[in-house]
């Protein structure tokens, strides 16, 4: 092992200091037993430097680790040391573009200097189709989780994060479901699944855009969190209670009408379009005489149940006030915060608030500067969710090591100390098979891709299309997420695993390693495809134990090889 | 706080040996309210008394005997002949004096002693799926919360973590409206094991290409280069995939528990040969095997036309088939920690339609309950004259989900956290129907 392999530290400056004194073996005994002190020693000297300059473009990533530096400094958390160069390479490379890296774009990514590894991975993985796949993969599974194969919601949404479209206007593109023609067609799909349950349209709207669970409140002031009144439950009501769909299934709103309700005092009360932050939107429908308003209402039932009715006009909507309302909140910036502290989630294993619906003062965030931060550096850029993700993905605290030594204390989630492993969802987990089953020699190498971007869009095209049938049989990872026993049975006996992903084919993984000259060489050919990494000595004995069952190497032998590493607990996480 | 548990309970959360580790993992040191007081339970170690539950999971099971579609009242449970809506059958003694079923349930009739009926059901809501969503959860779903139905929570409080059964098992006949059931915020550990016509479970024969050895030694060895990953990276979730491949064995080896040709054919002969009473038998074989829930579904009870030719059908087919496995389960000391329910989405109008049929209602109808907790030849709540109202005792779908708990000693008002939100087994407010209630 050389210094290459030292923990990468991603900040300039401060950092390099850090580094040239870690170099060497002397580094390795010293992080074997005292890295904790020593990585606090590192953070002391980049705090007492003044921070250089830095590129804008790392300016976030910056924020992100001074904050969760300096509060576990200050509570006396030791943080995990720089995961290894090929767990930061799966990892981001899982997170980027939704799949484990091929073996060659692992041979491309250990050439690289060690300095700019990172970033040149993250600036790479982020021009490949597989990151448009990966965002709007990661925002369906948000948004339309009860629905995972919606193909409409799915074209709009790979649409605008190709075309990368601010947060913010795909925000009111979702919530104003306008007719429309193309790929935005499918952006009325939010509002349109629920459109039938106006508490569900009412409270999956504050909880998946806002972070703000209010259900509590819909029979109540809610009883835990003052933030919470009826008020808001039935304000935010107000602001869908017009919306309905046509015969012709688009999304209308009616003229006129509002929410009443019926607080605990039993007193009945008129619905304000009231947004989460307390602001009311001036209710600014024309008076309508009760003939008027007959006729509107004739015209609705019309348009309910005939495909030929014409609309009724509206001059005011409550859907789009919401969407006004929500962009002027300069103050608690809801829709910003909401999408910085879920997409943390989804990078890191935990929100900055955690649960990521229980945005309110009675479950602060761990790091509030933070996420302030970040949410204004969100709005500041024209809420661009690529910016986003690659603050986070370039930040110290991204890329920690996840594994623990078995003594040591777990700190807790929201220190971000240490990475945590992260069940794939079924679309990684599907795409990562399908990738890990063949053998190397299926995938192009880094430079072909660049020079023909197109045959690689259509390779990555026809994956992310297989990987929709094999995502069926997983369940999409929940909170506190268990794995089912019906996946172990699924990869312990269905055929599929045996016919497709174990076949014994030159195409295939199995195949490379039937011919594989020695067990050694089989042990570094799976470890590299499937886990991204050299085998351990245990595992390469391992190997060779496993191929001394019989002297001629059996297909069967080999096929239940490549079955324990694909069933096997690494391969299932992102850690 | 102390009746609170956090969802899902992790494999080491439930044993007093590793109870140190959830603490560490889900709470943060900064700021959690609620979450951080459930996790203080866990770090707290679990009282005596959970302890001693924990050992007796496993032993204690729910049949769900579901009658698809709305069986009506009037011609099992609560009959009332010679009124206008009493239809033409007659009301039979049973061997408890002073009670009376409908004459569709001779055999029932003869084992009153064990079961317990309520008459007074007002569920309120008559259309099949979301009458059916009710009287399955207890309570309606609320935004943004699915709620787990009755199997998932028997499942989950009633199942062993590491069970090599399935815990939850859903049979269905092909005719029926193929609900599925949900585990709701329970998660998919807890969903049904879903079986309508095929008896196997998915996924749970030995592929032609490999032996059992071969099968057993592959485990083996992802076991054995899963360790060290599964030792670095605590945390349940890494935890429950191990779990999930310790399973398979077990369920592969249950898979025979489905096949009721495994039973002696004098055994066979007395459940009939009809799919009802074979599955009856499976539901059986399953709870003997450790299964904590079962459920039957018998299609196709919705009556709109013609419901006394349907009654006489289905009724003989449920009197037969019900009877049998109550003596079954009593014969082999099993009915005392099993718990029999017969129970639909809703029962029917007293008032008979012009196609001779009777239509959905929800306002005064009947169930039964048998077995483990159960009181049994009693019965509870009233309907009047002509059985349009409830007149007395009336109870809830949530009071219905509490009594079921109870019977099997769970505490229904035991709260999981969903996130930060404190949640009951049973919905807030329901409240136990104690006189059906050993």
């Amino acid at each position: 092992m050389t210094a290459s392999l030292a923990p990468p530290l991603f900040r300039r400056a401060p950092q390099q200091l850090g580094t040239a004194l870690l170099n060497g073996n002397v580094c390795r005994l010293i992080f074997r037993s005292l890295w904790p002190l020593v990585l606090f020693c590192v953070a002391a000297v980049s705090f007492a430097v003044a921070a250089p300059q830095q590129p804008d473009e790392n300016a976030a990533a910056q924020i992100i680790d001074t904050a969760i530096d300096q509060q576990n400094a200050t509570a006396g958390i030791t943080a995990a040391p720089q995961a290894d160069p090929d767990t930061l390479l799966r990892r981001t490379t899982l997170d980027l573009a939704g799949r484990i890296p091929t073996s060659k774009e692992r041979d491309w990514y250990l050439q690289l200097p060690p300095e700019t590894r990172q970033q040149q991975l993250v600036d790479r993985l982020m021009q490949l189709p597989d990151f448009d796949f990966h965002l709007r993969n990661s925002l369906d599974e948000l948004l339309l989780p009860e629905r995972p194969n919606d193909g409409e919601f799915r074209e709009y949404l790979l649409t605008a994060v190709q075309e990368r479209r601010p947060w913010s206007r795909m925000f009111r593109e979702m919530l104003l479901a306008a007719p429309a023609e193309g790929p935005d067609k499918g952006a009325t799909q939010f509002v349109r699944s629920r459109v039938r349950e106006l508490d569900d349209l009412t409270n999956d709207t504050a909880v998946l855009f806002f972070g703000v669970n209010i259900s509590c409140a819909k029979c109540h002031d809610h009883p835990l969190v003052a933030d919470w009144k009826q008020d808001h439950y039935y304000g935010m009501q107000a602001f869908f209670h017009r919306t309905f769909t046509s015969k012709k299934n688009l999304i209308m709103e009616k003229p006129f009408g509002g929410v009443k309700f019926r607080t605990t005092a039993g007193v009945d009360r008129d619905a304000a379009l009231m947004f989460l932050n307390g602001a009311v939107t001036a209710d600014a429908t024309p008076a309508y005489t009760d003939e008027e308003k007959k006729s509107a209402e004739e015209q609705i039932r019309k348009l309910e149940r005939e495909d030929d009715a014409t609309a009724v006009p509206v001059s005011f909507s409550p859907r789009q006030a919401l969407i006004d309302v929500a962009l002027a909140d300069q103050q608690q910036q809801y829709l910003a915060r909401n999408i910085v502290n879920r997409t943390w989630a989804r990078l890191l294993g935990t929100g900055i608030v955690d649960p990521p619906d229980q945005m309110h003062s009675g479950n602060p965030a761990s790091h509030p500067e933070l996420l302030r931060a970040l949410g204004e550096d969100l709005v500041s850029h024209d809420y661009d969710l690529r910016r986003l993700i690659r603050s986070i993905v370039l930040s110290r605290t991204y890329a920690r090591a996840s594994s623990l030594a078995a003594e040591a204390q777990l700190p807790a989630a929201q220190t971000f100390a240490v990475a945590m492993a992260r069940p794939l969802t079924p679309r990684q987990f599907a795409s990562s098979l399908l990738i890990a089953a063949r053998s190397a020699d299926t995938w192009p190498t880094v430079e072909y891709t660049a020079a023909k971007p197109e045959e690689w869009r259509q390779k990555r095209t026809d994956l992310e299309n297989q990987a929709n049938g094999w995502m069926r049989e997983f369940e999409q990872p929940s909170r506190d997420f268990q794995v089912a026993v019906d996946e172990a049975l699924f990869f312990s006996n269905n055929d599929q695993v045996q016919n497709d992903l174990l076949r014994d084919g030159t195409d295939r993984l199995v195949g490379v390693l039937k011919s594989a000259e020695t067990p050694q060489l089989a042990a570094r050919q799976l470890w590299s495809v499937v886990c991204s990494r050299e085998p351990t000595e245990s595992e390469t004995q391992a190997v060779i134990d496993w191929f001394a069952r019989s002297p001629e190497r059996r297909v069967s032998d080999v096929q239940a090889l490549v079955w324990a590493v694909l069933a096997g607990a690494e391969f299932r996480f992102n850690h | 706080m102390s009746n609170r548990r956090l969802i899902p309970v992790p494999s080491d959360q439930l044993l007093p040996s590793s109870v140190s580790r959830r603490g560490f993992l889900g709470g943060s040191a900064i700021g959690v309210g609620g979450a951080l007081a459930a996790d203080m339970h866990a770090v707290n170690g679990l009282r005596a008394e959970e302890i001693a539950g924990e050992l007796r999971r496993g032993e204690k099971h729910v049949i769900l005997l579901w009658l698809a579609g709305g069986a009506s009242q009037l011609e099992t449970w609560d009959p009332k002949p010679g009124v206008k809506t009493g239809g033409p059958f007659a009301a039979i003694p049973t061997n408890v004096a002073g009670i009376q079923v409908s004459e569709l349930l001779p055999k029932l009739a003869q084992r009153m002693q064990l079961t317990a009926v309520i008459r007074s059901l007002n569920t309120k809501i008559a259309d099949h799926g979301r009458g059916a969503d009710l009287v399955e959860r207890g309570r309606l779903d609320d935004p943004g919360l699915r709620y787990p139905d009755l199997g998932a929570v028997v499942a989950k409080e009633l199942g062993r973590l590491e069970s090599t059964v399935p815990d939850y098992v859903s049979l269905y006949t092909s005719t029926e409206g193929r609900r599925k059931g949900t585990s709701g915020f329970l998660g998919a550990r807890y969903a049904p094991l879903f079986l309508a016509e095929n008896m196997a479970p998915p996924n749970s024969a030995l592929h032609e290409k490999l032996t059992a050895s071969e099968h057993q030694d592959r485990a083996a060895l992802r076991d054995l280069l899963s360790k060290r990953f599964t030792a670095e990276h605590r945390g349940s979730t890494v935890g429950s995939l191990n779990s999930a491949y310790q399973r398979v064995q077990g369920m592969m080896a249950s898979a025979g528990l489905f096949n009721v040709e495994q039973e002696p054919a004098e055994v066979r002969a007395r459940y009939g040969p009809t799919q009802f009473g074979e599955q009856c038998l499976i539901a059986r074989r399953l709870v003997e095997a450790g299964v904590p829930f079962v459920k039957v579904a018998r299609a196709w009870w919705d009556s709109h036309g013609q419901n006394f030719e349907t009654h006489l059908e289905l009724c003989a087919d449920l009197d037969h088939c019900m009877s049998v496995l109550l003596d079954d389960l009593q014969e082999r000391g099993l009915l005392e920690k099993t718990l029999v329910i017969t129970l639909g989405e809703f029962g029917r109008t007293p008032g008979i339609n012009a196609s001779l049929g009777r239509d959905h209602f929800a306002s005064a109808w009947s169930c039964s309950l048998s077995g483990m907790g159960i009181r049994g030849g009693v019965v509870h709540g009233a309907t009047d004259a002509e059985g349009h109202t409830v007149v007395d005792g009336e109870a809830s779908a949530a009071d219905l989900f509490a009594t079921i708990l109870q019977a099997v000693g769970i505490d229904h008002t035991h709260e999981y956290m969903v996130g930060s939100r404190p949640t009951p087994l049973a919905d807030f407010g329901s409240k136990p129907i104690r006189s059906v209630l050993v």
